[in-house]
């Protein structure tokens, strides 16, 4: 009997409704444990017409999930048209896609029903994040049940239900407590008090009906209850409930009478009586509270036989399932077995993306070091601290690491040492323990050298080449690199050959060849592609927009960083699209393009987790020197937050902020305060290769009256500026395409440049420089300088960023989206996007009537 | 219930978003007007202050009053809001220009009134 759940069933039916007419949604239906989730979710499927497709799957109860057990269960029903989802090795990401794929090429509408995801492996909250964001426009529901008081803060859903339910598509559903009312009903012609079953069950739906079975005096605890109804089994049937108690979530019917001994009618009184039910293809409990209570029951023995009974039925199985074979194996206490099964499952756990579950399997394995022997430990180790970096405890993979790297010394086994280092100096450098990290490269690569080229020295050349590379040090990179060049020539490795090709485009933008190092870095997008690898290509994208940003060459560097995002979101790579967004940002700040600056960077802040990390930094940076060239309030404040962030990086990281810095106090008339944290980064500048560190660190010195000449080696545009030919300086800005440092160069020349360069600050709305100008212009006396900028270039009629405003231009130009996207460097999917927002801030609809509409408005001239 | 239960839960993580940062910071709004602002106490006028106000609750930006000088070239208006874009979006929005924006506080003549005794 289902009480009081008429309103979530009729709810439930309305989105099965919507869904049929293509607008899919998310439902997560949230409750305590009994609160009556499933009997809700089981109500709501037998209402159901034919017509509607049901697949269903769920999450396990065992001490460490399987991964992605949900998806294992769709791909096992002959009826969801999912078979061969799951197959080995296939990668996550396909797996998602092809659920995906089914989920909008459907005629029918399907109701995919995922239970009891607060048990999810990380694999099944990535599958549900995947779907969650994308389920909007297919024919489906997904529903998914948790308990919402098992989720607290620390939880690994808690990021997952964060970002889900704030969508449109997502609707959360509580299963509330049963009402006096309802307990009254339930309890009829039971000699109960209503009200004092209420007060002990608080109205939890499971334990209302478990007291009501068992049919005795109140019980103080569900446990109690739960035992009471068992213990009134005979021997036998009660024989077949212990053993189904220690097989988490279900047991084979097959595998029953083997694990218990007990005949079909005694599984068949064990259903009878209530205590168990079946669903198909095994035996369950009612609620997986019954089982648990049932299974710490067992005397420690019992529990051992059984659990020992498991592991024999299924290590018969055709295709093992390795996670529960860890499950009964650690539950039998059995070291022998666990060595064996838990290395085995943190592995497939690895290749399903479910990395904590990793963990678990791994350091299971690792409490029976004696059994595992010193090499398999040390093995398991490194695995164990690769995955620890991934999750970002980069602490507990160094001791992990350096536990192996001792191991492999004493034992002289050279290229596992040299693996090991390679993992322990990237562990070292997310703790920014730099010196330590050169330290373990340079021990690997004086052992790996002596031996002949091998992929382990081709990598640890590269590893040092790119560390020389982020701290700039390009000659040293360059050296590292041509070596690993010539190992890989000798080896025959698709991955090294592409890491040295890669890296060598990033040296030659360090060491101020920009056209070498973009076409090289192009070749290893087009290469990650034919490779088919999208780590790699994340990697090159990655490096081609923020190296083609960082030598301001943005033809090169925006295209890629928007690629990069658009593959970010695709496969749901949270960090590479904060990480390219960041980018752009940064970018848009020195193209002038401020609100589309302010826009990316707002985007980054609202969906990055790590508010310490390298993307939020560059956001923010740009973020601050936006409100500093503005004049408005909150630059330098984040600029310092920023700088303190950046400290312990690399120079590449914290020169932006330290550079708004200087800036903010050069335009307070205190350039001194600035010199604080710009002296020593211009000394960190001259030690780099970095003709743009060099060039931007070393104007605003410059500017701030630390130094009279530019420093050898600065970007081109900044030292003509130093060296006075600000004529120069100006021209190179404006082929750079930089209108602030345009009209910064052009305010140093005479009357008729300052006052080019004043027209250039009212225009970009950067009232502290327009404001220091005027004033300079006047003391000169110099006649007609404007009172101040015009309302037009302070917030145009439209409301149109400066972004939207060109692409407009060129739309009245009568260029189509194609050439737009050539004539801005952009994917024609951005142009697209701009236009959207163009019709709606017009309130228009097609091209011409945008046209007309701006030509209206004054927003442009023909 | 379901929209309720969908919005208690957004709004419950901006008062989260909120308390983390304090309460929201009060901006002054200084915006210059060379032809003189004119507002009509006509349905239009009403319209273009309705307006105004429907722009700001986009940005989330509260509009808390002006001051205006006697030539109405010149308007200095205090606002709350989550950041000073958000203040220059929903000026863009309603079409006002901005010509500088500072973060202030309050500072209270009476309170320093028996201070010195």
């Amino acid at each position: 009997m289902l009480l009081e759940r008429e309103g979530l069933l009729e709810s439930l039916g309305e989105r099965l409704r919507d869904a049929n007419e293509g607008k899919g949604s998310l439902v997560l239906v949230a409750g305590e444990a009994g609160a009556g989730k499933t009997s809700l979710v089981r109500a709501f499927v037998e209402s159901l017409d034919e017509e509607i497709l049901v697949i269903q799957g769920a999450c396990d109860p065992l001490s460490t999930p399987r991964p992605l057990s949900p998806l294992r269960d769709f791909a096992a029903d002959p009826n969801a048209g999912l078979s061969g989802l799951t197959e080995e090795d296939k990668p996550a990401i396909e797996i998602f896609g092809d659920v995906l794929d089914r989920l909008r090429n459907t005629i029918r509408p399907i109701l995919l029903v995922v239970e009891d995801i607060h048990w999810a492996d990380e694999g099944t909250l990535d599958f549900l994040r995947f779907i969650g964001r994308r389920i909007h426009d297919s024919k489906a529901v997904m529903l998914c049940t948790y308990r919402d008081d098992e989720v607290g803060p620390d939880h690994p859903m808690r990021p997952v239900l964060g970002q889900l339910i704030p969508l449109e598509s997502t609707h959360r559903v509580v299963v509330p407590p049963l009402s006096l009312a309802a307990v009254t009903k339930l309890v009829s012609d039971h000699a109960f008090d209503p009200r004092e079953l209420l007060r002990l069950t608080d109205g939890n739906a499971f334990f209302v009906t478990e007291i009501l079975a068992s049919g005795e005096g109140l019980p103080h605890t569900v446990q109690e209850a739960v035992l009471s109804r068992v213990a009134r089994l005979d021997e036998n049937p009660r024989r077949v409930v212990e053993g189904v108690s220690v097989a988490p979530r279900s047991l084979e019917i097959e595998h029953a009478a083997v694990v218990v001994g007990g005949s079909l009618e005694d599984i068949d009184a064990a259903l009878s009586a209530g205590v168990l039910i079946s669903d198909g293809h095994g035996l369950r409990f009612r609620h997986e509270l019954a089982r648990s209570a049932v299974e710490e029951s067992l005397p420690p023995a019992r529990r051992l036989s059984l659990n020992m009974r498991m592991l024999a039925i299924l290590e018969e199985e055709h295709n093992p399932d390795l996670a529960r074979l860890a499950h009964h194996a650690v539950q039998a206490g059995r070291s022998d077995l666990i060595v064996d099964y838990a290395p085995q499952a943190g592995d497939e756990a690895v290749r399903r993306g479910s990395r904590r579950e990793a963990v678990a399997f791994y350091r299971a394995a690792l409490d029976h070091a004696d059994e595992l022997g010193p090499d398999r430990t040390a093995e398991l180790r490194v695995k164990l601290g690769v995955e620890l970096r991934i999750l970002d405890e980069p602490g507990a993979a160094e001791t992990e690491l350096r536990r192996a790297v001792d191991h492999y010394r004493q034992s002289g086994q050279v290229e596992s040492l040299a693996v090991a280092l390679g993992q322990l100096q990237g562990a070292l450098w997310n703790l920014r323990r730099f010196d330590e990290g050169w330290l373990a490269m340079n021990e690997a690569i004086n052992e790996l050298r002596p031996r002949g080229p091998s992929e382990a020295l081709g990598t640890t050349l590269y590893r040092m080449a790119h560390n020389h590379m982020l701290a700039r040090h390009g000659q040293l990179a360059f050296t590292h690199i041509e070596e690993a060049r010539r190992v890989a020539d000798e080896i025959d490795s698709d991955e090294v050959d592409w890491l040295v090709l890669m890296m060598t485009g990033c040296i030659h933008i360090v060491l101020g060849d920009a056209d070498q190092g973009i076409r090289l870095l192009q070749e290893s997008v087009e290469r990650a592609k034919t490779l088919d690898n999208p780590y790699f290509l994340a990697i090159g994208l990655g490096m081609l927009g923020s190296g083609g940003g960082e030598a301001r060459r943005y033809e090169a560097g925006i295209p890629a960083l928007e690629r990069g995002v658009e593959q970010g979101l695709a496969t749901d790579a949270d960090y590479s699209v904060a990480y390219n967004r960041s980018w752009l940002a940064r970018i848009a700040f020195e193209q002038g393009r401020w609100d589309d600056a302010v826009t990316f960077a707002d985007l980054v802040d609202r969906t990055t987790l790590q508010r310490e990390g390298i993307a939020y930094i560059t956001a923010m940076s740009a973020l601050g020197r936006v409100r500093v060239r503005r004049g408005d309030p909150g630059g330098l404040p984040l600029l310092e937050e920023m700088t303190e962030l950046a400290r312990d990086h690399e120079l590449q990281h914290g020169w932006n902020a330290i550079c708004g810095r200087a800036e903010y106090h050069w335009l307070a008339g205190d350039p001194e305060t600035g010199l604080d944290e710009l002296a020593p980064a211009y000394q960190r500048a001259l030690d780099t290769d970095s003709e743009w560190a060099r060039g931007e660190i070393g104007f605003w010195m410059w500017r701030s009256g630390a130094i009279e000449t530019p420093p050898d080696g600065a970007a081109e545009p900044f030292a003509l500026q130093m060296a006075g030919d600000w004529k120069g300086a100006a021209d190179r800005w404006s082929e750079i395409g930089c209108p602030y440092e345009t009209a910064l160069a052009l305010a140093d020349g005479p009357e008729n440049a300052k006052l080019e360069a004043l027209a250039i600050f009212d225009s970009l709305g950067a009232r502290p420089m327009g404001d220091r100008l005027r004033k300079v212009l006047r003391d000169l006396g110099v006649d007609g300088v404007p009172r101040g900028p015009t309302k037009k270039t302070l917030a145009n009629p439209s409301g149109l960023t400066n972004r939207q405003l060109e692409v407009l231009r060129l739309i009245v130009d009568g260029l189509d989206n194609t050439e737009i996207a050539r004539e801005l460097y952009v994917s024609k999917k951005t142009v697209e996007h701009h236009i959207s927002a163009i019709y709606s801030k017009l309130g228009v609809d097609s091209r011409t009537k945008a046209v007309n509409a701006a030509l209206e408005v004054g927003a442009v001239e023909r | 219930m379901w929209v309720a239960d969908h919005l208690s839960y957004v709004l419950g993580s901006r008062r989260y978003r909120q308390e983390r940062r304090d309460e929201m910071p009060r901006y002054m709004v200084e915006r210059e007007f060379p032809k003189g602002l004119e507002i009509p106490t006509t349905p239009q006028g009403q319209k273009a202050m309705l307006g105004v106000v429907q722009n700001n609750l986009t940005e989330q930006v509260t509009w808390v009053q002006s001051f205006v000088t006697d030539d109405h070239t010149k308007t200095f208006c205090v606002y709350d809001g989550p950041s000073p874009e958000a203040i220059r979006r929903a000026a863009g929005l309603s079409d006002l220009p901005v010509n500088r924006i500072s973060e202030i506080s309050i500072l209270d003549p009476y309170f320093y009134v028996g201070a010195g005794t």
